[in-house]
Protein backbone atom coordinates (compact mmCIF):
# COMPACT_ATOMS: atom_id res chain seq x y z
CA UNK A 1 0.00 0.00 0.00
CA UNK A 2 2.90 2.19 0.69
CA UNK A 3 4.41 1.96 -2.59
CA UNK A 4 1.14 2.63 -4.05
CA UNK A 5 1.30 5.97 -1.95
CA UNK A 6 4.55 6.39 -3.53
CA UNK A 7 3.62 5.76 -6.74
CA UNK A 8 1.05 8.49 -6.59
CA UNK A 9 2.63 11.21 -4.95
CA UNK A 10 5.91 10.95 -7.30
CA UNK A 11 3.16 10.72 -10.11
CA UNK A 12 1.76 14.23 -8.93
CA UNK A 13 5.22 15.61 -8.89
CA UNK A 14 5.95 14.43 -12.57
CA UNK A 15 2.58 15.75 -13.85
CA UNK A 16 3.53 19.33 -11.46
CA UNK A 17 6.64 18.84 -13.87
CA UNK A 18 4.64 18.48 -17.24
CA UNK A 19 2.31 21.48 -16.27
CA UNK A 20 6.28 23.85 -15.72
CA UNK A 21 7.28 22.75 -19.17
CA UNK A 22 4.33 22.88 -20.99
CA UNK A 23 3.47 26.21 -22.69
CA UNK A 24 -0.30 25.33 -24.73
CA UNK A 25 -2.65 26.52 -21.85
CA UNK A 26 -5.30 23.20 -22.71
CA UNK A 27 -2.41 20.79 -22.00
CA UNK A 28 -1.55 23.22 -18.45
CA UNK A 29 -5.25 22.66 -17.61
CA UNK A 30 -5.65 19.01 -18.65
CA UNK A 31 -2.79 17.63 -17.05
CA UNK A 32 -3.64 20.14 -13.89
CA UNK A 33 -6.80 18.21 -13.59
CA UNK A 34 -5.65 15.00 -13.98
CA UNK A 35 -3.02 15.82 -11.41
CA UNK A 36 -5.65 16.81 -8.79
CA UNK A 37 -8.02 14.21 -9.43
CA UNK A 38 -5.07 11.63 -8.25
CA UNK A 39 -4.27 14.08 -5.69
CA UNK A 40 -7.88 13.27 -4.37
CA UNK A 41 -6.96 9.71 -4.04
CA UNK A 42 -3.98 10.45 -1.54
CA UNK A 43 -6.51 10.58 1.39
CA UNK A 44 -8.39 7.03 0.73
CA UNK A 45 -4.50 5.47 0.41
CA UNK A 46 -3.30 7.73 3.36
CA UNK A 47 -6.18 6.38 5.93
CA UNK A 48 -7.18 3.47 4.07
CA UNK A 49 -7.09 1.46 7.70
CA UNK A 50 -9.00 3.65 9.65
CA UNK A 51 -11.37 5.29 6.66
CA UNK A 52 -13.75 7.77 8.54
CA UNK A 53 -17.35 9.86 6.41
CA UNK A 54 -15.77 13.27 6.53
CA UNK A 55 -12.32 11.84 4.78
CA UNK A 56 -14.29 10.35 1.49
CA UNK A 57 -16.25 14.43 1.47
CA UNK A 58 -12.89 15.67 1.90
CA UNK A 59 -11.38 13.46 -1.07
CA UNK A 60 -14.13 13.34 -3.43
CA UNK A 61 -14.64 17.53 -2.70
CA UNK A 62 -11.50 18.01 -4.08
CA UNK A 63 -11.84 15.74 -6.59
CA UNK A 64 -14.78 17.07 -8.49
CA UNK A 65 -13.97 20.14 -7.49
CA UNK A 66 -10.44 20.46 -8.60
CA UNK A 67 -10.50 17.68 -10.94
CA UNK A 68 -13.61 18.87 -13.18
CA UNK A 69 -15.19 21.56 -12.16
CA UNK A 70 -11.91 24.44 -11.82
CA UNK A 71 -10.59 22.66 -15.54
CA UNK A 72 -14.04 23.31 -16.62
CA UNK A 73 -13.92 27.11 -15.49
CA UNK A 74 -10.48 27.62 -17.26
CA UNK A 75 -11.47 25.60 -20.30
CA UNK A 76 -14.05 28.36 -20.48
CA UNK A 77 -11.75 31.30 -19.79
CA UNK A 78 -9.82 30.29 -22.19
CA UNK A 79 -12.20 29.85 -25.22
CA UNK A 80 -13.48 33.60 -23.31
CA UNK A 81 -10.49 35.48 -24.23
CA UNK A 82 -9.09 33.10 -26.92
CA UNK A 83 -6.15 32.55 -26.07
CA UNK A 84 -4.26 29.17 -27.06
CA UNK A 85 -0.53 28.98 -25.91
CA UNK A 86 1.82 30.98 -23.64
CA UNK A 87 3.57 33.47 -26.25
CA UNK A 88 6.31 34.98 -23.75
CA UNK A 89 7.61 33.70 -21.05
CA UNK A 90 10.00 35.53 -18.34
CA UNK A 91 12.02 32.21 -17.69
CA UNK A 92 12.53 29.85 -20.78
CA UNK A 93 11.06 26.47 -20.90
CA UNK A 94 14.33 25.08 -20.02
CA UNK A 95 15.13 27.28 -17.57
CA UNK A 96 11.87 26.41 -15.40
CA UNK A 97 12.63 22.28 -16.07
CA UNK A 98 15.91 22.01 -14.51
CA UNK A 99 14.63 25.19 -11.70
CA UNK A 100 11.66 22.94 -10.81
CA UNK A 101 14.16 19.88 -10.64
CA UNK A 102 16.06 21.96 -8.00
CA UNK A 103 12.90 22.37 -6.38
CA UNK A 104 12.73 19.14 -5.49
CA UNK A 105 16.16 18.65 -4.50
CA UNK A 106 15.28 21.46 -2.31
CA UNK A 107 11.84 20.29 -0.71
CA UNK A 108 14.00 17.12 -0.08
CA UNK A 109 16.56 19.11 1.83
CA UNK A 110 14.08 20.77 3.76
CA UNK A 111 11.11 18.27 4.86
CA UNK A 112 14.60 16.45 6.31
CA UNK A 113 14.97 19.29 8.86
CA UNK A 114 11.43 18.97 9.34
CA UNK A 115 10.08 17.51 13.04
CA UNK A 116 6.34 16.93 12.14
CA UNK A 117 4.51 16.13 15.33
CA UNK A 118 1.62 13.10 13.70
CA UNK A 119 2.98 10.32 12.68
CA UNK A 120 3.61 10.18 8.60
CA UNK A 121 2.77 7.20 6.50
CA UNK A 122 5.19 8.06 3.54
CA UNK A 123 8.13 10.24 3.76
CA UNK A 124 7.25 11.68 0.39
CA UNK A 125 4.23 13.44 1.56
CA UNK A 126 6.28 16.98 2.85
CA UNK A 127 8.52 17.26 -0.06
CA UNK A 128 6.04 16.80 -2.70
CA UNK A 129 3.35 19.20 -1.10
CA UNK A 130 6.68 21.41 -1.02
CA UNK A 131 7.73 20.79 -4.79
CA UNK A 132 4.12 21.48 -6.25
CA UNK A 133 4.29 24.68 -3.96
CA UNK A 134 7.71 26.02 -5.42
CA UNK A 135 6.13 24.82 -9.09
CA UNK A 136 3.13 26.98 -8.09
CA UNK A 137 5.42 29.73 -7.53
CA UNK A 138 7.53 29.40 -10.62
CA UNK A 139 4.48 29.35 -13.20
CA UNK A 140 3.14 32.76 -10.77
CA UNK A 141 6.65 34.16 -11.51
CA UNK A 142 7.73 33.19 -14.64
CA UNK A 143 4.62 33.37 -17.52
CA UNK A 144 2.91 36.43 -18.21
CA UNK A 145 -0.57 35.23 -19.29
CA UNK A 146 -3.18 35.54 -16.67
CA UNK A 147 -4.65 31.78 -17.39
CA UNK A 148 -1.32 30.24 -17.07
CA UNK A 149 -0.42 32.58 -13.45
CA UNK A 150 -4.35 30.98 -12.32
CA UNK A 151 -3.01 27.52 -12.85
CA UNK A 152 0.14 28.35 -11.19
CA UNK A 153 -1.69 29.64 -8.29
CA UNK A 154 -4.23 26.18 -8.12
CA UNK A 155 -1.14 23.77 -8.76
CA UNK A 156 0.58 25.61 -5.49
CA UNK A 157 -3.04 25.03 -4.10
CA UNK A 158 -2.87 21.33 -4.56
CA UNK A 159 0.60 21.40 -2.67
CA UNK A 160 -1.20 23.09 0.22
CA UNK A 161 -3.68 20.43 -0.24
CA UNK A 162 -1.28 17.54 0.19
CA UNK A 163 0.15 19.23 3.05
CA UNK A 164 -3.26 19.61 4.68
CA UNK A 165 -4.34 15.71 4.06
CA UNK A 166 -1.50 15.44 7.16
CA UNK A 167 -3.93 17.44 9.24
CA UNK A 168 -7.16 15.76 8.04
CA UNK A 169 -7.68 13.70 11.76
CA UNK A 170 -6.77 16.93 13.47
CA UNK A 171 -8.88 19.32 11.84
CA UNK A 172 -10.70 17.80 9.60
CA UNK A 173 -13.20 21.15 9.01
CA UNK A 174 -10.45 23.67 8.95
CA UNK A 175 -9.03 21.40 5.93
CA UNK A 176 -12.21 21.28 4.38
CA UNK A 177 -13.12 24.84 4.54
CA UNK A 178 -9.75 26.28 3.67
CA UNK A 179 -9.67 24.22 -0.16
CA UNK A 180 -13.55 25.59 -1.00
CA UNK A 181 -12.23 29.00 -0.25
CA UNK A 182 -8.96 29.33 -1.62
CA UNK A 183 -10.39 27.64 -4.77
CA UNK A 184 -13.49 30.09 -4.81
CA UNK A 185 -11.18 33.05 -4.09
CA UNK A 186 -8.11 32.04 -6.82
CA UNK A 187 -11.40 31.50 -9.33
CA UNK A 188 -13.55 34.72 -8.30
CA UNK A 189 -10.46 37.36 -8.23
CA UNK A 190 -8.76 35.06 -10.83
CA UNK A 191 -12.17 35.67 -13.51
CA UNK A 192 -12.31 39.15 -12.49
CA UNK A 193 -8.58 39.88 -13.38
CA UNK A 194 -8.95 38.08 -16.91
CA UNK A 195 -11.79 39.14 -17.82
CA UNK A 196 -10.92 42.79 -17.26
CA UNK A 197 -7.52 42.44 -18.48
CA UNK A 198 -8.30 41.18 -22.02
CA UNK A 199 -11.10 43.58 -21.81
CA UNK A 200 -9.13 46.46 -21.63
CA UNK A 201 -6.21 45.27 -23.30
CA UNK A 202 -7.54 42.57 -25.91
CA UNK A 203 -5.08 40.58 -24.55
CA UNK A 204 -4.23 38.60 -21.05
CA UNK A 205 -1.12 39.53 -20.90
CA UNK A 206 -0.26 40.71 -17.00
CA UNK A 207 2.70 42.69 -18.63
CA UNK A 208 0.78 45.32 -19.69
CA UNK A 209 -0.41 45.91 -15.94
CA UNK A 210 3.16 46.89 -14.93
CA UNK A 211 3.33 49.85 -17.09
CA UNK A 212 -0.36 51.30 -16.03
CA UNK A 213 -0.24 55.15 -15.18
CA UNK A 214 -2.92 57.16 -13.37
CA UNK B 1 31.60 -21.48 -18.37
CA UNK B 2 32.81 -21.79 -21.76
CA UNK B 3 28.92 -22.14 -23.09
CA UNK B 4 27.99 -18.95 -20.61
CA UNK B 5 30.77 -17.57 -22.61
CA UNK B 6 30.00 -18.37 -26.12
CA UNK B 7 26.15 -18.13 -25.50
CA UNK B 8 27.24 -14.65 -24.58
CA UNK B 9 29.48 -13.30 -27.48
CA UNK B 10 26.85 -14.62 -30.11
CA UNK B 11 23.73 -13.14 -28.48
CA UNK B 12 26.15 -9.83 -28.44
CA UNK B 13 27.22 -10.09 -31.85
CA UNK B 14 24.89 -11.80 -33.96
CA UNK B 15 21.36 -10.29 -32.47
CA UNK B 16 21.42 -6.91 -32.51
CA UNK B 17 20.81 -5.90 -36.54
CA UNK B 18 17.72 -8.40 -35.74
CA UNK B 19 16.27 -5.47 -33.79
CA UNK B 20 16.23 -3.01 -36.57
CA UNK B 21 14.41 -5.61 -38.63
CA UNK B 22 11.87 -5.69 -36.21
CA UNK B 23 11.69 -1.95 -35.38
CA UNK B 24 11.35 -2.04 -39.12
CA UNK B 25 8.89 -4.64 -39.68
CA UNK B 26 6.47 -2.67 -36.88
CA UNK B 27 6.95 0.70 -38.66
CA UNK B 28 5.95 -0.97 -42.28
CA UNK B 29 2.97 -2.67 -40.39
CA UNK B 30 1.51 0.87 -38.85
CA UNK B 31 1.90 2.37 -42.62
CA UNK B 32 0.39 -0.69 -43.78
CA UNK B 33 3.39 -1.70 -46.20
CA UNK B 34 4.66 -5.08 -46.23
CA UNK B 35 7.79 -3.96 -45.68
CA UNK B 36 11.54 -5.52 -45.64
CA UNK B 37 12.17 -8.66 -44.50
CA UNK B 38 13.61 -9.19 -40.87
CA UNK B 39 16.86 -9.94 -42.27
CA UNK B 40 17.06 -6.66 -44.11
CA UNK B 41 20.10 -5.29 -42.03
CA UNK B 42 22.51 -8.30 -42.62
CA UNK B 43 21.40 -8.28 -46.24
CA UNK B 44 22.51 -4.39 -45.84
CA UNK B 45 25.71 -5.36 -43.84
CA UNK B 46 26.42 -7.76 -45.80
CA UNK B 47 26.00 -5.69 -49.08
CA UNK B 48 28.35 -2.42 -47.68
CA UNK B 49 30.69 -5.24 -46.57
CA UNK B 50 31.47 -6.02 -50.26
CA UNK B 51 31.66 -2.09 -51.55
CA UNK B 52 35.03 -0.41 -51.33
CA UNK B 53 35.34 2.92 -48.55
CA UNK B 54 35.62 6.17 -50.65
CA UNK B 55 37.68 8.79 -48.61
CA UNK B 56 37.83 12.33 -49.09
CA UNK B 57 41.25 14.50 -50.25
CA UNK B 58 40.81 15.87 -46.62
CA UNK B 59 40.68 13.11 -44.42
CA UNK B 60 43.58 11.27 -42.69
CA UNK B 61 43.82 8.17 -40.60
CA UNK B 62 41.25 9.21 -37.88
CA UNK B 63 38.26 9.29 -40.57
CA UNK B 64 39.48 5.89 -41.81
CA UNK B 65 40.07 4.56 -38.10
CA UNK B 66 37.19 6.24 -36.48
CA UNK B 67 34.19 3.34 -37.50
CA UNK B 68 36.55 0.64 -36.19
CA UNK B 69 37.18 1.86 -33.12
CA UNK B 70 34.03 3.32 -31.92
CA UNK B 71 32.40 0.17 -33.20
CA UNK B 72 34.92 -1.83 -31.13
CA UNK B 73 34.46 0.50 -27.77
CA UNK B 74 30.66 -0.52 -28.41
CA UNK B 75 31.19 -4.26 -28.50
CA UNK B 76 34.06 -3.70 -25.73
CA UNK B 77 30.61 -2.32 -23.58
CA UNK B 78 28.89 -4.89 -24.40
CA UNK B 79 31.32 -7.25 -23.35
CA UNK B 80 30.72 -6.06 -19.73
CA UNK B 81 26.79 -6.06 -19.63
CA UNK B 82 25.02 -9.48 -18.32
CA UNK B 83 22.76 -10.74 -20.76
CA UNK B 84 19.31 -12.60 -19.28
CA UNK B 85 21.18 -14.65 -16.53
CA UNK B 86 24.24 -14.99 -18.35
CA UNK B 87 27.35 -13.49 -16.63
CA UNK B 88 29.85 -11.09 -18.69
CA UNK B 89 33.11 -12.31 -19.99
CA UNK B 90 34.68 -9.19 -18.12
CA UNK B 91 33.57 -8.10 -14.97
CA UNK B 92 35.15 -5.93 -11.46
CA UNK B 93 34.64 -3.84 -9.36
CA UNK B 94 33.63 -0.38 -10.68
CA UNK B 95 33.12 -1.64 -14.05
CA UNK B 96 30.00 1.24 -14.99
CA UNK B 97 32.38 3.65 -15.31
CA UNK B 98 34.06 1.90 -17.95
CA UNK B 99 30.56 1.06 -19.77
CA UNK B 100 29.60 4.59 -19.26
CA UNK B 101 32.64 5.75 -20.70
CA UNK B 102 33.18 3.16 -23.50
CA UNK B 103 30.35 4.73 -25.18
CA UNK B 104 31.39 8.54 -24.37
CA UNK B 105 34.54 7.36 -26.45
CA UNK B 106 32.72 5.77 -29.15
CA UNK B 107 30.50 9.25 -29.74
CA UNK B 108 33.66 11.19 -29.64
CA UNK B 109 35.37 9.25 -32.09
CA UNK B 110 32.94 9.53 -34.45
CA UNK B 111 32.35 13.45 -33.98
CA UNK B 112 36.43 13.56 -34.18
CA UNK B 113 36.03 11.37 -37.76
CA UNK B 114 32.72 14.00 -38.43
CA UNK B 115 35.51 17.03 -37.73
CA UNK B 116 38.24 15.34 -39.88
CA UNK B 117 36.33 15.50 -43.00
CA UNK B 118 36.75 18.89 -43.73
CA UNK B 119 33.30 19.89 -44.45
CA UNK B 120 31.11 22.04 -42.40
CA UNK B 121 28.07 20.31 -42.92
CA UNK B 122 29.51 17.06 -40.64
CA UNK B 123 31.67 19.32 -38.38
CA UNK B 124 27.26 20.75 -37.43
CA UNK B 125 26.32 17.33 -36.93
CA UNK B 126 29.15 16.45 -34.47
CA UNK B 127 28.24 19.88 -32.82
CA UNK B 128 24.44 18.64 -32.09
CA UNK B 129 25.69 15.22 -31.32
CA UNK B 130 28.24 16.57 -29.01
CA UNK B 131 25.73 18.64 -27.36
CA UNK B 132 22.63 15.98 -26.99
CA UNK B 133 25.56 13.44 -25.45
CA UNK B 134 26.56 15.40 -22.44
CA UNK B 135 22.77 15.28 -21.68
CA UNK B 136 22.22 11.93 -22.18
CA UNK B 137 25.83 10.72 -20.62
CA UNK B 138 24.82 12.39 -16.80
CA UNK B 139 21.20 10.97 -17.16
CA UNK B 140 22.69 7.60 -17.99
CA UNK B 141 25.56 8.26 -14.96
CA UNK B 142 22.62 8.90 -12.50
CA UNK B 143 20.61 6.41 -13.52
CA UNK B 144 23.16 3.93 -13.05
CA UNK B 145 24.02 5.63 -9.64
CA UNK B 146 20.52 4.96 -8.40
CA UNK B 147 20.79 1.36 -9.86
CA UNK B 148 24.31 0.79 -7.91
CA UNK B 149 22.53 2.34 -4.52
CA UNK B 150 19.94 -0.65 -4.68
CA UNK B 151 21.68 -3.28 -5.76
CA UNK B 152 24.81 -2.60 -3.02
CA UNK B 153 27.33 -3.47 -5.97
CA UNK B 154 29.36 -1.28 -8.48
CA UNK B 155 29.29 -4.06 -10.94
CA UNK B 156 26.89 -4.34 -13.57
CA UNK B 157 26.88 -7.70 -13.51
CA UNK B 158 25.81 -7.26 -9.81
CA UNK B 159 23.12 -4.83 -10.53
CA UNK B 160 21.44 -6.66 -13.46
CA UNK B 161 21.18 -10.28 -13.14
CA UNK B 162 19.35 -10.65 -9.90
CA UNK B 163 20.66 -7.35 -7.64
CA UNK B 164 17.09 -5.79 -7.95
CA UNK B 165 14.97 -8.70 -7.71
CA UNK B 166 13.45 -7.46 -4.41
CA UNK B 167 13.92 -3.65 -4.99
CA UNK B 168 10.86 -3.59 -6.95
CA UNK B 169 8.43 -4.33 -3.96
CA UNK B 170 10.29 -1.48 -1.94
CA UNK B 171 10.96 0.88 -4.12
CA UNK B 172 8.79 0.17 -7.58
CA UNK B 173 7.68 3.92 -8.48
CA UNK B 174 11.56 5.12 -8.31
CA UNK B 175 12.42 1.87 -10.91
CA UNK B 176 9.57 3.03 -13.08
CA UNK B 177 11.19 6.49 -12.74
CA UNK B 178 14.74 5.08 -13.94
CA UNK B 179 13.10 2.65 -16.31
CA UNK B 180 11.34 5.83 -17.88
CA UNK B 181 14.32 7.39 -17.66
CA UNK B 182 16.83 4.77 -19.47
CA UNK B 183 13.77 4.55 -22.13
CA UNK B 184 14.41 8.02 -23.19
CA UNK B 185 18.19 7.91 -23.06
CA UNK B 186 18.00 4.63 -25.81
CA UNK B 187 16.04 6.52 -27.80
CA UNK B 188 18.35 9.80 -27.77
CA UNK B 189 21.20 7.05 -28.01
CA UNK B 190 20.30 5.40 -30.34
CA UNK B 191 18.76 8.92 -32.72
CA UNK B 192 15.41 7.00 -32.80
CA UNK B 193 12.55 9.29 -34.02
CA UNK B 194 11.26 11.55 -31.57
CA UNK B 195 14.64 13.19 -31.56
CA UNK B 196 16.25 11.91 -34.75
CA UNK B 197 14.73 9.99 -37.48
CA UNK B 198 17.44 7.47 -39.12
CA UNK B 199 15.69 7.46 -42.04
CA UNK B 200 15.82 10.67 -43.45
CA UNK B 201 18.63 13.20 -45.06
CA UNK B 202 16.97 16.51 -44.56
CA UNK B 203 19.90 18.97 -43.58
CA UNK B 204 17.93 20.55 -40.99
CA UNK B 205 17.15 17.50 -39.19
CA UNK B 206 20.00 14.75 -39.28
CA UNK B 207 21.73 14.67 -36.02
CA UNK B 208 23.69 11.17 -36.11
CA UNK B 209 23.39 11.04 -39.62
CA UNK B 210 24.68 13.91 -40.72
CA UNK B 211 28.03 12.75 -38.95
CA UNK B 212 28.31 9.47 -41.24
CA UNK B 213 27.34 11.11 -44.17
CA UNK B 214 30.84 11.28 -45.58
CA UNK B 215 31.47 7.38 -44.66
CA UNK B 216 31.15 4.92 -47.27
CA UNK B 217 31.53 0.80 -47.86
CA UNK B 218 32.97 -1.08 -45.23
CA UNK B 219 33.23 1.71 -42.81
CA UNK B 220 29.78 2.50 -43.15
CA UNK B 221 28.73 -1.04 -42.39
CA UNK B 222 30.95 -1.09 -39.08
CA UNK B 223 29.20 2.68 -37.75
CA UNK B 224 25.68 0.52 -38.92
CA UNK B 225 26.52 -2.49 -37.12
CA UNK B 226 28.21 -0.44 -33.82
CA UNK B 227 25.06 1.54 -33.84
CA UNK B 228 22.50 -1.80 -33.84
CA UNK B 229 24.76 -3.30 -31.02
CA UNK B 230 24.65 0.13 -28.62
CA UNK B 231 20.47 -0.40 -29.21
CA UNK B 232 21.31 -3.61 -28.20
CA UNK B 233 22.78 -2.85 -25.18
CA UNK B 234 20.62 -0.04 -23.95
CA UNK B 235 17.53 -1.93 -24.88
CA UNK B 236 18.89 -5.04 -22.54
CA UNK B 237 19.13 -2.26 -19.67
CA UNK B 238 16.02 -1.70 -20.18
CA UNK B 239 14.60 -4.96 -20.48
CA UNK B 240 16.87 -6.09 -17.47
CA UNK B 241 15.30 -3.56 -15.44
CA UNK B 242 11.96 -4.72 -15.84
CA UNK B 243 11.73 -8.71 -15.92
CA UNK B 244 13.82 -9.68 -12.89
CA UNK B 245 12.55 -12.73 -12.69
CA UNK B 246 14.82 -15.53 -13.97
CA UNK B 247 14.37 -19.43 -14.69
CA UNK B 248 17.97 -19.99 -14.32
CA UNK B 249 17.87 -22.18 -16.88
CA UNK B 250 20.74 -20.94 -19.17
CA UNK B 251 18.63 -21.36 -22.57
CA UNK B 252 15.27 -20.74 -21.02
CA UNK B 253 16.56 -17.21 -19.86
CA UNK B 254 18.53 -16.73 -22.94
CA UNK B 255 15.45 -17.52 -24.57
CA UNK B 256 12.81 -15.28 -23.14
CA UNK B 257 15.26 -12.22 -22.74
CA UNK B 258 15.54 -12.34 -26.71
CA UNK B 259 11.66 -12.18 -27.30
CA UNK B 260 12.01 -9.17 -24.45
CA UNK B 261 14.23 -7.38 -26.47
CA UNK B 262 11.84 -7.87 -29.45
CA UNK B 263 8.90 -6.89 -27.89
CA UNK B 264 11.34 -3.73 -26.79
CA UNK B 265 12.05 -3.33 -30.91
CA UNK B 266 8.34 -3.23 -31.26
CA UNK B 267 7.38 -0.87 -28.59
CA UNK B 268 10.56 1.51 -30.32
CA UNK B 269 8.74 0.87 -33.67
CA UNK B 270 5.65 1.85 -32.11
CA UNK B 271 6.40 4.95 -30.22
CA UNK B 272 8.25 5.92 -34.01
CA UNK B 273 4.92 5.32 -35.77
CA UNK B 274 2.66 7.01 -33.66
CA UNK B 275 5.31 10.51 -32.83
CA UNK B 276 6.42 13.23 -34.71
CA UNK B 277 10.12 13.53 -35.03
CA UNK B 278 10.45 16.95 -31.91
CA UNK B 279 11.61 20.06 -33.43
CA UNK B 280 15.40 20.19 -32.65
CA UNK B 281 15.47 23.18 -30.17
CA UNK B 282 12.59 21.23 -27.97
CA UNK B 283 14.79 18.31 -27.86
CA UNK B 284 16.83 19.94 -24.67
CA UNK B 285 13.46 19.44 -23.32
CA UNK B 286 13.09 16.18 -23.65
CA UNK B 287 16.67 15.21 -22.28
CA UNK B 288 16.11 17.67 -19.41
CA UNK B 289 13.22 15.68 -18.54
CA UNK B 290 14.74 12.62 -18.48
CA UNK B 291 17.22 13.93 -16.16
CA UNK B 292 14.50 15.28 -13.99
CA UNK B 293 13.05 11.88 -13.63
CA UNK B 294 16.45 10.29 -12.66
CA UNK B 295 17.21 13.42 -10.13
CA UNK B 296 14.06 12.46 -8.65
CA UNK B 297 14.60 9.14 -8.60
CA UNK B 298 18.09 9.73 -7.06
CA UNK B 299 16.65 12.02 -4.27
CA UNK B 300 14.43 10.01 -3.14
CA UNK B 301 17.19 6.63 -3.10
CA UNK B 302 19.61 8.88 -1.04
CA UNK B 303 16.50 9.87 1.51
CA UNK B 304 15.74 6.68 2.03
CA UNK B 305 18.78 5.13 2.06
CA UNK B 306 21.04 7.07 3.93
Amino acid sequence: MNVWLDAILILVVILGLFIVSSIRLGTMIKIFGVQSMILGLVPFLMYAKDMEFYIILVSLAAIVLRGFIMPYFLFWAIRHVSERSEASQVIGTGATILLSGLSVVGSFLLASKLVFPVPISSDLVIPSSFSLIIMGFLLLVGRTKAISQVVGYLVLENGIFLFAILLLKKMPLLVEMGILLDLFIAAVVMGIVVSHISDEFNNMDTIQLSTLKD
Amino acid sequence: MNVILLLHITVLFVFPPFLLGFIGKTKAFFAGRIGPPLLQPYFDLYKLMRKASVYSLTANWIFKAAPMVSTAAILAAGILMPIASLKPPVQFWGDIILFVYLFAFARFVIVLAALDTGSSFEGMGASREATFGCLSEITLFLNLTILALLSRSLSLSGIFPGGLSSSWSLVGPVLILVVVSLFLILLVENSRIPIDDPDTHLELTMIHEVMVLDHSGVDLAYIFYGKAVKLFIFGSMVVSLIFTFKTHNLWIDTFFFILEMIGLAVLIGIVESTMARLRLNKVPYLLFSALMFSIIGFIIILARTI
